[in-house]
This record gives C-alpha cells, sequence and structure tokens, in this order.
C-alpha cells in the first residue's frame, strides 16, 4: 500500500505540484515575517498597507446584517404593504394570527385592513384609519369598522355563584362601524371621546360546552335570544404618566369612562360608568416594582336591562387570571391587583408574583371587598421599551390552574 | 475506490504541510532574532501610505451592531495581546484615528475650552433645512447658514432642556483634549420661524422617501425644549470635511481601506475608552456613534476616524437622564439576570444602592462610588475587552493629567444655565479622574518619563507619587543596567543594581559610551502596598550622536 502511494507520488505531474506548492509555501511563509525584510517600522506597516492595497474588497454585510438592517427598518418605520398581524378577536380566542395591508399617509398615519383568525375559529376583518398627530400633536383622530365572529364565548351565569361547571357557549356575530378623538390638553392628561354603531348577533355556541339556550333562560341569562343595535357613545377623562400604556415600571393612569348602549330599539339601553386606577412604585431605581390596580365597573340605571354579553364580567388574562372568560359577570363589578415584580433583565425580561380579587355584584350597595373572589400567581413578561411581546402567566383560584399567554400588559 | 485526483489533492497536501513545517522554524528564529529597535523607533506618526480614495460608504445597523457584540464576542479572540499600534516607548503614535494632546504636552484651560472649534457657531440670519436627522433618537436635523456652512443641529428634548446639549459640548472638549478627532460643536438657539425648507429636503418614512414639509419641522419643534422667548437651544455641531463614509467597528479593519490593517480591537487608543469612557460615562459607545470621513491629504484619500458623538455621558441620554444601571451593567448580561431571576431579585445589583448626585441638568452621575474598573458601557465593546494594564496606565496618564481648571474650563462650555451644575459636574470629574489614578496606577507599574543624561542619571517620574495618591515607595526604586544587543536581544549585566528613594538613580560607572550601544535598565519600586510595582519595567537606551535617546519601554515583559 505504502508503495503504491509513493509510486504515484513519483509520477511527474505530482512531483511538479508538489515543487509547486512546497514554493508556494515558503514564499506564504517568509512574507509573513516582514520584520526580516524591512529596516524601519514605517517600512513595515507601508508593506502590510501595500499588501493590503492589492487586495481590497468592498463591504458586503453578512447575511446576518442584512436580515438584521431589515428588522431594523421594519420596526424603525414599518412599510407600506402586506403584513403579519397579531391580535385577539376576542377574549378568549386563543392564539390568533393573521395578516393586513397597512398604507402611511400624512404624519404618521396610516390606513389599515386586517383580517385574523383563532385556533377556536374566532374571526375577525376590519378596516380602519388613524391618524396620530393633528394641531400641534394634541389630538387624534381615527375610524374603523369590521365585522367578527366568536362561536364559542363561555357563559357561566350571572353573579359570583355561578358554577364553572355550569359553562354553556354561545356566538356572537357583530358588525361595528365607529371614529374616536383624543385630545392630550397637557402631556399627562388625555380627554377621549368614541362613537360607534355596533350590531350583535347572537346565536347558538359551538365547541365541547352545550349551547347557551339549553342552559340559561331569559330570566338568567338577561337578554338570551336578543340582537341588539346600539349607538355605543364613550367619554374617558384621564391622567395617565406612564411611560407607556404597554409596558411600564413607573408613573400611574387614574381614569373614568362614562359609556352610553343606545339600543336602536330602546329595549336594551344601558349607561356603564367605569373608573380605573393603576400606579406602579418603583423600588431601589425599579430593582422591584410594586403594581397595583383598582377598577370598578357600575351600570348606572338600575331598570336597564343589560344583555348578559355585556354586563361587567371577570375573568380572563387581564382581570382575574385564573378564571375563564367572562366567568362572572354581573351589573356591577370591583377588581384589585397587587403585583410584586422584579426586574431580571431590564432589556427584556420582567418577573412578577401577583394577587388579583374582584367580584360582581347585582347591586351597587354590594361593591365592596367581602366575598371577592381572588387568585394568585407568576408570571414573566418579555418587553420592549414600551410594548410587553409576551406575557406567560400561570395563576391558581378556586377553579385550579389557569394558564395566561397574551401579547398585553396585564395592566 | 479512491479515485487518481483523490489521492494526487493527499499528496500535495502532505507536500504542502512538510514545506511549511520545514520553514516555521526558520521564520521563528529570524522573527525572534531581528534587530528589536529599528532606525526610526520610536514611531511618532502612524504612516499611511496607500491612497483611500475608493472607500465606499456603507451603514453598520444598529441592530446588528447591539446583537452582534451584545450576544457574540466579534473580533480577535486571543486575549493579552500588546496593543498593535502602540510603539516601542509604549506610546500611540498621531494618526489618522488620534493625535497626541494632554500629557504629551501642556495644554492651557483655553486650549481645553476651545476643543475642535475653528471659528464661530452658525452665522445669524435664515438657516436652510436640507436634511432631517437619520440616526439618534434626540430631535434635530441638518441646515445650511448664510455663510453657507452646513451645521447638525441637536435639541434638548420637551422636558428635559440643557443637559443632552451641554454634555456633548463638555463631552466633545474632553474626548478632544484625550487624543481623539471631535467635531466642531457650538451652543446655538434657533427660532422656528428662521427656519427654510430647501425644496430639495427628503425625509425617509415608511420604506419611501418624501419631501420634508413643515409638518416635519413643526414635529421637531413639538419634541423639543422651548425657551420662554420661543427659541430654542441647539448643539450645533460643524459638517466635517471630506467625504462621510460610515462609522467604524471597534473590531476588525474596514476592507476597503488599505492603511487600515491595525485590527480595531488592538488599536491601542479603543482600547483606552474602557478608562476615558468610565471617566466620563460615555456609556453609549457603538459604531453609530462614529463616522469615517475621506479627505485628501498630499494628494491620497486617507480615512480620518471620529468619534462623533460622545453626547451621552456624565449623567444624561439624549432623551431624559440616564437609568440606574447604564455605566454599571451591559442592557442584558448573562449572570446578574439570572442571579435576579432566581432571587426574586433580592440579588441586589450595586447600581441599585449608590447615592447620585442629581441635577437636572447634568442628571444621575456621582464621583464618589465610582469603581473605573467595574465601568460598563451599555453594549460590550470589543476593543475594551483587551484593554490590558499597560493600555489603562496609558490612558489614566492622560485622565490625571487633566487638572481642576482643565476639567472646570471644559464644563463651562457647556452653557449651563445653573452654576451650581457647573461646581456639581466639575466636582465629580475631578472625583473620578482621581480614582481613575488611584486604580490603574496600583495596576502595574508606572513609572513613566524616563530620560538618561550625559552624567548617567537616570530620571523618572512616579504618577502616583507626583499625583499625591500614593507615598513614594518605603523601600525606594531599584534598577538593574544591562547592556542590550540589539541584534541577538541579550543582556548582559552592568555593574551592580542602584537603588534611591527619588526619581533620579545613578548609572553605574562603567556605562557604555560608544555610538549605538543600547543600555537596558529594569526599573522598579519596592513598596508593599503596590505589589504590582516591583515587577519591572524594562527601560531602552540607545546611544546616537554622544546622548541617550528613549527607544523603548516594556512594561508587561514576556505577557503577549
Amino acid at each position: 500500500m505504502l508503495f503504491g502511494v509513493w509510486g504515484r507520488v513519483a509520477r511527474p505531474e505530482v512531483v511538479r505540484a508538489a515543487a509547486a506548492c512546497l514554493l508556494s509555501a515558503g514564499i506564504v511563509s517568509l512574507t509573513s515575517v516582514p520584520a526580516v525584510a524591512q529596516d524601519t517600522r514605517a517600512a513595515q506597516i507601508a508593506e502590510k498597507q501595500a499588501a493590503k492595497a492589492a487586495t481590497l474588497e468592498p463591504y458586503r454585510p453578512t447575511r446576518f446584517e442584512a436580515v438584521m438592517n431589515a428588522l431594523e427598518q421594519s420596526f424603525a418605520s414599518p412599510p407600506s404593504g402586506f403584513y403579519p398581524a397579531f391580535g385577539s378577536v376576542y377574549s378568549g380566542g386563543g392564539l390568533t394570527l393573521g395578516a393586513g395591508f397597512r398604507q402611511f399617509y400624512g404624519r404618521k398615519a396610516v390606513f389599515d385592513v386586517m383580517g385574523l383568525y383563532s385556533i377556536k375559529n374566532y374571526k375577525k376583518i376590519e378596516v380602519g384609519t388613524r391618524t396620530p398627530w393633528n394641531f400641534d400633536g394634541r389630538w387624534t383622530f381615527g375610524a374603523r369598522a369590521g365585522w367578527l365572529d366568536a362561536p364559542q364565548i363561555g357563559f357561566y351565569g350571572v353573579g359570583m355563584a355561578a358554577d364553572a361547571d355550569d359553562r354553556a357557549n354561545f356566538r356572537i356575530k357583530q358588525g361595528y362601524a365607529g371614529a374616536m378623538a383624543s385630545f392630550e390638553p397637557t402631556r399627562w392628561t388625555r380627554l377621549e371621546a368614541d362613537v360607534a354603531f355596533e350590531d350583535y348577533n347572537t346565536e347558538e355556541g359551538l365547541g365541547r360546552a352545550p349551547s347557551i339556550e339549553t342552559r340559561f333562560d331569559g330570566i338568567t341569562a338577561p337578554g338570551l335570544g336578543a340582537d341588539p343595535a346600539y349607538i355605543r357613545t364613550q367619554g374617558t377623562a384621564a391622567i395617565d404618566w406612564r411611560r407607556s400604556p404597554g409596558y411600564s415600571r413607573t408613573g400611574g393612569y387614574y381614569g373614568v369612562t362614562l359609556r352610553n348602549y343606545d339600543d336602536v330599539d330602546e329595549t336594551y339601553s344601558f349607561r356603564q360608568l367605569e373608573g380605573h386606577l393603576i400606579q406602579h412604585l418603583p423600588i431601589l431605581r425599579e430593582n422591584w416594582v410594586i403594581s397595583v390596580r383598582g377598577r370598578v365597573q357600575t351600570t348606572l340605571d338600575d331598570d336597564d336591562v343589560v344583555p348578559y354579553f355585556l354586563l361587567p364580567s371577570l375573568g380572563s388574562g387581564r382581570t382575574l387570571r385564573a378564571y375563564s372568560t367572562g366567568r362572572f359577570r354581573d351589573r356591577h363589578s370591583i377588581l384589585t391587583t397587587a403585583e410584586f415584580r422584579w426586574i431580571p433583565s431590564r432589556l427584556a425580561l420582567d418577573m412578577a408574583l401577583f394577587y388579583d380579587a374582584g367580584k360582581v355584584t347585582r347591586d351597587r350597595a354590594d361593591l365592596d371587598f367581602n366575598g371577592l373572589e381572588s387568585n394568585w400567581g407568576i408570571g414573566a413578561r418579555f418587553h420592549g421599551p414600551t410594548a410587553t411581546v409576551l406575557r406567560i402567566e400561570a395563576a391558581r383560584g378556586s377553579d385550579g390552574w389557569h394558564l395566561v399567554f397574551s401579547t398585553n400588559a396585564a395592566f | 475506490m479512491r479515485r487518481p485526483h483523490d489521492l494526487t489533492n493527499l499528496t500535495l497536501l502532505l507536500a504542502g504541510a512538510l514545506a511549511v513545517a520545514s520553514l516555521l522554524p526558520m521564520a521563528d528564529a529570524r522573527a525572534q532574532g531581528g534587530p528589536k529597535f529599528l532606525s526610526d523607533d520610536p514611531l511618532t506618526r502612524e504612516p499611511e501610505t496607500q491612497d483611500a480614495s475608493n472607500v465606499q460608504e456603507w451603514e453598520i445597523g444598529l441592530a446588528s451592531d447591539l446583537v452582534a457584540n451584545l450576544f457574540g464576542k466579534p473580533g480577535d479572540l486571543t486575549v493579552n495581546l500588546r496593543a498593535q499600534n502602540a510603539n516601542t516607548i509604549d506610546e500611540v503614535p498621531d494618526s489618522s484615528w488620534f493625535t497626541n494632546r494632554i500629557y504629551a504636552r501642556a495644554l492651557s484651560a483655553a486650549e481645553i475650552a476651545g476643543g475642535p472649534t475653528t471659528a464661530s457657531g452658525p452665522a445669524p440670519g435664515k438657516w436652510t433645512l436640507i436634511r432631517p436627522k437619520s440616526a439618534g433618537v434626540a430631535p434635530g436635523f441638518t441646515v445650511r447658514d448664510e455663510e453657507g456652512q452646513v451645521w447638525f443641529l441637536t435639541f434638548d428634548p420637551r422636558g428635559y432642556p440643557v443637559a443632552p446639549t451641554a454634555a456633548i459640548l463638555v463631552a466633545s472638549r474632553l474626548f478632544w483634549a484625550l487624543g481623539y478627532n471631535q467635531v466642531e460643536s457650538h451652543i446655538s438657539t434657533i427660532r422656528p420661524e428662521n427656519v427654510v425648507i430647501d425644496p430639495s429636503a427628503t425625509v425617509r418614512a415608511h420604506g419611501k422617501r418624501r419631501p420634508f414639509t413643515i409638518r416635519d419641522l413643526d414635529e421637531v419643534f413639538d419634541r423639543s425644549a422651548r425657551n420662554p422667548d420661543g427659541s430654542y437651544r441647539v448643539q450645533a455641531g460643524r459638517a466635517l470635511p471630506g467625504r462621510p463614509v460610515g462609522g467604524f467597528k471597534y473590531y476588525g479593519t474596514r476592507p476597503d481601506d488599505p492603511n487600515d490593517v491595525v485590527p480595531h480591537e488592538h488599536r491601542r487608543e479603543l482600547r483606552a475608552l474602557q478608562v476615558f469612557g468610565a471617566w466620563t460615562n460615555l456609556v453609549d459607545m457603538k459604531a453609530g456613534n462614529t463616522l469615517d470621513v475621506v479627505i485628501t491629504e498630499g494628494g491620497r484619500g486617507i480615512v480620518r476616524h471620529y468619534l462623533q458623538d460622545v453626547g451621552s455621558t456624565f449623567g444624561t441620554g439624549a432623551l431624559a437622564p440616564r437609568d440606574g444601571d447604564e455605566g454599571y451593567e451591559y442592557i442584558y448580561e448573562g449572570g446578574p439576570t439570572w442571579k435576579r431571576f432566581i432571587t426574586f431579585g433580592f440579588a441586589v445589583p450595586r447600581w441599585a444602592t449608590i447615592d447620585y448626585e442629581e441635577h437636572p441638568e447634568i442628571g444621575r452621575f456621582e464621583g464618589d462610588a465610582f469603581e473605573p474598573e467595574l465601568w460598563r458601557p451599555r453594549v460590550p465593546v470589543a476593543a475594551l475587552a483587551h484593554a490590558r494594564a499597560d493600555d489603562t496606565l496609558w490612558a489614566a496618564l492622560r485622565v490625571m493629567a487633566f487638572t481642576d481648571d482643565h476639567i472646570r474650563a471644559a464644563v463651562e462650555t457647556g452653557a449651563y444655565t445653573d452654576p451650581a451644575a457647573v461646581e456639581l459636574l466639575t466636582s465629580i470629574l475631578i472625583k473620578r479622574r482621581d480614582r481613575i489614578g488611584r486604580v490603574y496606577f496600583a495596576k502595574i507599574n508606572p513609572l513613566t518619563k524616563f530620560a538618561l543624561d550625559e552624567s548617567g542619571m537616570l530620571t523618572f517620574e512616579n504618577p502616583s507619587v507626583l499625583a499625591k495618591l500614593s507615598e513614594p515607595p518605603a523601600k525606594g526604586y531599584e534598577a538593574l543596567w544591562s547592556r542590550f544587543d540589539n541584534a541577538t536581544r541579550a543582556s548582559q549585566p552592568i555593574g551592580a543594581p542602584t537603588s534611591g528613594q527619588s526619581g533620579r538613580l545613578e548609572a553605574p560607572s562603567d556605562l557604555p559610551r560608544a555610538d549605538g550601544t543600547f543600555i537596558k535598565v529594569s526599573l522598579n519600586a519596592v513598596e508593599p502596598e503596590h505589589p504590582a510595582w516591583a515587577k519591572p519595567v524594562d527601560v531602552y537606551f540607545r546611544r546616537a550622536g554622544g546622548a541617550w535617546k528613549l527607544v523603548g519601554v516594556e512594561r508587561m515583559n514576556g505577557e503577549g
């Protein structure tokens, strides 16, 4: 075998190739020790520069750099055109993906068409526009219209006594169109007005739970079978000094919202008032943050009939987190939350231990801190400077454990 | 079954390896055996011999730069390498990167206050907006004044006046004095009615370029801090001469610049930013804050390198006071992150408990708890990771060369509206300066300013003692004298070691004095409080023209 190899080496073309290799290797080695070729330091450097001049090449971004540059531009100033959409059709709809087309115009204004679809077969299409910079940047206007279909929304009955085993599902198909205006008199104050036409159609629910009409009637589920259409008007006055509603470690929000649902058939008209307080209290330069929230929702006129699907409710990834969406519904609600947050990475990761407590009541006089349903839990929030990208939480309440996956801040 | 050409390749590989192996010992011997000092040592100017006119503009993406530095280890991974652009006396020659100023020569306070300025700020009158600001988060745009000079304007953000623009002014003076190329900066005021939009001005938004409009201009003013009289305070940076070609990375070399042959992580003036950055709290040290410009010198194109934006310094960012962790921790750091994660935050970081001096015109800055070695920019910088004790000493010597008056003169250029801000910033910089001297002069034998006179008297300085940061070494200084053969690099002792208590040591009487002779002096200080001083610094002199010339200083002999 060995002789065989050397026999091939001895062939003339192989010898020539080996000699060329030896020669070239020798040249490379010699030029790699220019110290002996030059007698001044400047000449040594000049030789290196001359060598580089002979092999100059233009800069070409690596594939990694090209991808990152494209992402950076897309985030900094998203281009007009198609885009992947993430969001929610209706609370409790599960993982939702979609696509949209947007066209930017004017000054940071955008026209947007979007479609969403969830793993629970919830779907929505919406067209809208938003112009955030008007009259010295203090006014924002917007308009949107759309249609959604949420086929398996849970209903457990009215009041705190509602049993998890009594779950029934209902379906809502809703068309809507509306406009909004927001005014910021000062940096921390905000006034908002919103008017919309909302046309609700309720149908038999899908999914594993039985449909609502098989378990509930018009007494236990007010407005069951009704398909009201509303002119909804809404006004909010708020002080908001958080860094961003999407993610904040400091500041607070103190707002009041009045909603007027005016049924075009004048059967199910009602008004709701909501007060909402949020406070973030940083400790040791935001090494920890205590975040607290209080929210009260109340139906103003006792004689008004509020359809079961528009009653104030608790239970969801943003209220009582160990309970399914709409687990508790009634004419009034109170919700309190306290979070102990610690910040492993200020760039991207918050952790939190949280405690939520709240209740719904038939009478406003019962809006107190007695008999609250509660849960506790732990969560991780992946965030940017002003937005929560992913919130994963495990919450434990009297219904057991509940996992929350969300792309929004809890509050 | 092996094909014939496979065997041929194998043969070539073997032969090539044989050839390389046979030549390696020769190369090594020649490299080691060549003269240690060449005729032009020590080099005082880094030559740039090739024409760099064809260098093309590149854009270093913010995100890719951040990710590469935060989660990767770009550049040379070899540690403890001597800075490759340091000359034989452990100094940095002047170059397109760096000009020896403070420490190398006497600078007056007025010179430091003037910094890179060559003239006054923008000419009064109408300013024509020619470009929007394309980088950074601070509001701003580019104008041409009535004399045709182009200026980059940066505003203070709404609700946070003075601090960001003042920091740019002060820091640019300090970094200019330290030796870096700096943009000429002025504080000026602007009124919206004095801005005219050039019809050709465009802005890139949502993937498209469109004309810059009065509404875009309004937005800039809306985001900016307004003076009571309706004017706006701006920092005006004079456009640099030459053709901008993008920033530089803190590692590697620019592929199309023939003169850029020293990897940036091995350039001492970039490694030294560990110290200068710590002193000034220059946390936003990224490629995007640098700028390369092609200028013409001697008929050739040369790339000149600028630390263009040194504004995120002291206690301020571009939009608000700096966050508590800035200067203490990278924006992501695995170890502290995991510690905090598993301890519910009870692994309290140091920055959370330090008392800051807070002032609305300075931000959050302090000097009492300052630990320069623990200082960090927002994102790891490859060049800083390579800084050795000789690099940080080099830098500390420059920081310590700033007198109190120098610092005050620089601070006063910030045009602070509150005199207390000047006092506070000056005092903090003085404290941090002294802390830098105390730390870095103790890490390595710091003796410097060596000279050997005709009488055979060796003089030198101990900067730590000179600055009254430490007492003279208890057992004085000791020198071991040798004749040095420059060709073979062999040393032969001359006489017995000499010693003394001050910075003057007498040479042995039989010191050779023939022209061309080399002398090596290994000099150390014996001070129990500073064990690093016991390691000698090797100092080399060459006899030429009847005098001794310093040609070599080696502080970390045998290390890298």
